[in-house]
């Protein structure tokens, strides 16, 4: 009775509280959306990069047609053709217009096939005994790419290859027809069928996940989990706060000179604050999967486990207010608190990859993050919405965020003890 | 008459502080006493009351309450006595119904019957009227009343009062006063307190104890007190004992 008591006057005194209020459930509201929003271009450009290419195309023949037809179907690029010269060309990507230009010098097709013809001609009449030399052109056919001078070199390497490897299957396509004809030529009466010049080995790739899952992370499926963390981790501040009004108005003194009162009131605000997070988390859920579609971001699956998903969301609840205790029972005022837990948990979240995510973060930082609590409540939501995570794999994370509440609850015990035996 | 609250050679030494904060303390408190506890700035009250009603142990001593110590038996000592702190010990945005009945759950009381002792607190305090308003809108009178009702819930044995009418009006006061003096001579309550309103202290303590620099300076009767120093009032005890030197830290 007299912890369902406490409980109800904390909820009391938190909802006469708007600026409580305000901060906590709205600030998290307005930061997941303004948030996910602003990144949203970032992470499509890690996951589906749209990079703006120009083709001017002076031979429209058959490489010409087959190297677009390959960069329309990698879904890589967004293509425009010009006509414009070398210079022109140049100038419109260091302008910034374009990332790529891509210049097919007249007659290229033809040429190819001329000297893919002369290839396969001097190999057959080596076949045959020939010994008359024939000519081949060695000179290299050029196709010029411009990139934009802030492009990465790991990128330009990338688009490079990618380049190299669509030229040299057409280049295998010149050769065999080349060869092709060059065989009907000697057998005139022979009926081959087609040669497949379909590529035999086929690179297959995925995004490596459990249970079939294939979710490609996105700015909703970061920013949900990151901010929403962000906002009960917040919540140590209003909790400190009310723990040093009450230690500053007196009140703390007489709930202590109360027969076994003082835990309870302060087990009554662990539980409020706990529920609040929790409010806070279905909140930003909500958000997640009705609000931000509706404003064109994808909608945040929540993966296959609710429970889960509550227990991760408790767990971080509980990590958050028995950090918001132990900051509440060392510091010595208000304005101490409000500043050291701002501090603080701006920190753990920087680190904990709430801002900026692990994965693009240097691998030193890669490292550190990982003491964060933050990070473990983000890498539990992540397994959960990205990889279909169920209870066995979330746990060593929920361990952790435990681990943190056992011992917050524990530092909190022993100053209270080392002040009181002062 | 009974010893409520037996002082036996209590000292408190704070770590790192250069002397103690009460020193070699004895003294006993009789059931139904209203004890004045007066000394200036700095003399070691609070560190005592902090003591009686067993927020941290003493240095050396023992403070037995109806025989029981904190030490053994903290529960029923703490079962035994209300706590008035000076300061408003009140949620500001809970209204004075809401205030009262959250701490007498506190205190382990429910139902009608701490819904009864609540309203019937708040009309002889001359509160009823204004119970269901939030204490933020309270003048500095009427919060006092309430924090006064806080203390006196659960009926305890021992009150102790730490400046119970600092900053309010002579109505607010009188109310208190008058109340508190009904209370020790109809249910008998004893009560313990402090204050440096020394002309009240002397209206209203059947007994005084000066303190200063931790050490008991003198106890009595209160009218005892006065003759024995061949002085008119307690005031004139008090600067003759404590002298007129400022207590500035």
């Amino acid at each position: 009775m007299k912890l369902l008591y406490s409980i109800y006057k904390e909820y009391k005194v938190l909802t006469r509280d708007r600026a409580g209020l305000a901060i906590t459930f709205i600030m998290p509201t307005v930061l997941i959306l303004i948030i996910t929003l602003i990144q949203d271009t970032t992470f499509r450009s890690v996951n589906e990069a749209s990079v703006p290419l120009l083709i001017v195309d002076r031979d429209n023949d058959s490489l010409s047609i087959a190297l677009e037809k390959s960069l329309i179907n990698s879904k890589f690029f967004v293509i425009t053709k010009k006509q414009m010269t070398d210079e022109e060309t140049k100038t419109e990507i260091a302008k910034g217009t374009y990332f790529i230009g891509v210049i097919i010098p007249e007659n290229t097709s033809k040429k190819l096939r001329e000297k893919s013809g002369a290839r396969v001609t001097k190999l057959l009449n080596s076949f045959s005994g020939d010994s008359t030399e024939t000519a081949v052109d060695t000179n290299k056919l050029n196709v010029q790419l411009f990139f934009d001078p802030i492009t990465k070199k790991s990128f330009k390497t990338t688009v490079s290859n990618s380049f190299e490897r669509i030229i040299s299957q057409i280049e295998m396509q010149s050769m065999m027809s080349a060869l092709n004809e060059k065989m009907q030529e000697s057998f005139p009466l022979a009926k081959p069928s087609p040669l497949e010049i379909t590529p035999i080995v086929n690179l297959k790739e995925d995004y490596a996940s459990y249970n079939n899952s294939s979710i490609i992370p996105n700015s909703v499926q970061h920013n949900v989990p990151a901010w929403t963390l962000f906002a009960m981790f917040f919540i140590c501040i209003p909790l400190a706060g009310n723990i040093i009004k009450e230690r500053d108005d007196g009140s703390a003194f007489r709930l202590l000179t109360m027969p076994g009162s003082y835990m309870i009131v302060i087990l009554g605000k662990m539980l409020t604050y706990v529920i609040v997070s929790l409010i806070q988390f279905a909140l930003m859920l909500c958000v997640g999967v009705f609000v931000l579609p509706m404003m064109g971001m994808p909608e945040l699956n929540i993966g296959n486990s609710l429970p889960v998903l509550f227990l991760v969301a408790f767990a971080s609840g509980l990590a958050a207010t028995g950090f918001g205790l132990l900051v509440g029972t060392i510091a010595t005022s208000h304005d101490q608190a409000s500043l050291f837990g701002a501090v603080f948990v701006i920190i753990l979240a920087a680190i904990g990859g709430i801002w900026v995510p692990t994965f693009v973060m240097p691998e030193v930082m890669k490292k550190i993050s990982v003491i964060s609590p933050l990070n473990w409540g983000l890498e539990a939501f992540y397994g959960i919405f990205l990889r279909n995570f169920g209870l066995k794999e979330i746990f060593p994370e929920v361990a952790k965020l435990l681990a943190f509440f056992a011992a917050s609850l524990g530092g909190a015990y022993l100053y209270q003890k080392y002040k009181r035996l002062k | 008459m009974s010893i409520l609250v037996d002082i036996q050679h209590v000292s408190k030494k704070y770590k790192d502080a250069p002397r103690a904060a009460v020193n070699d303390l004895s003294l006993t408190i009789n059931k139904g006493d209203i004890f004045g506890l007066l000394g200036p700035n700095g003399a070691g009250k609070t560190t005592f009351i902090s003591m009686l009603c067993g927020l941290f142990p003493t240095t050396s001593g023992e403070i037995y309450i109806n025989g029981l110590t904190h030490k053994t038996n903290s529960k029923a000592c703490k079962q035994v006595i209300g706590v008035v702190p000076q300061e408003i010990a009140l949620y500001p945005k809970l209204t004075a119904w809401e205030n009262l009945m959250f701490l007498g759950h506190m205190y382990g009381l429910g139902g009608s019957d701490l819904k009864e002792k609540v309203k019937e607190n708040l009309t002889i305090l001359g509160l009823e009227a204004n119970m269901h308003q939030k204490i933020i809108s309270y003048s500095g009178g009427m919060k006092r009343r309430v924090n006064l009702i806080a203390g006196l819930l659960h009926n305890p044995q021992l009150l102790i009062l730490d400046e119970p009418t600092v900053g309010v009006d002579v109505q607010s006061k009188q109310a208190i006063i008058e109340h508190l003096k009904k209370l020790n001579k109809e249910k008998g309550m004893t009560i313990l307190y402090t204050s440096h309103h020394l002309e009240e202290a002397e209206d209203f303590c059947s007994h005084i104890a000066i303190i200063d620099d931790g050490k008991l300076i003198t106890r009595g009767a209160t009218k005892e007190l006065i003759s024995s120093n061949n002085c008119n009032s307690i005031e004139e005890v008090y600067l003759k004992i404590t002298g007129v030197k400022f207590r500035d830290k």
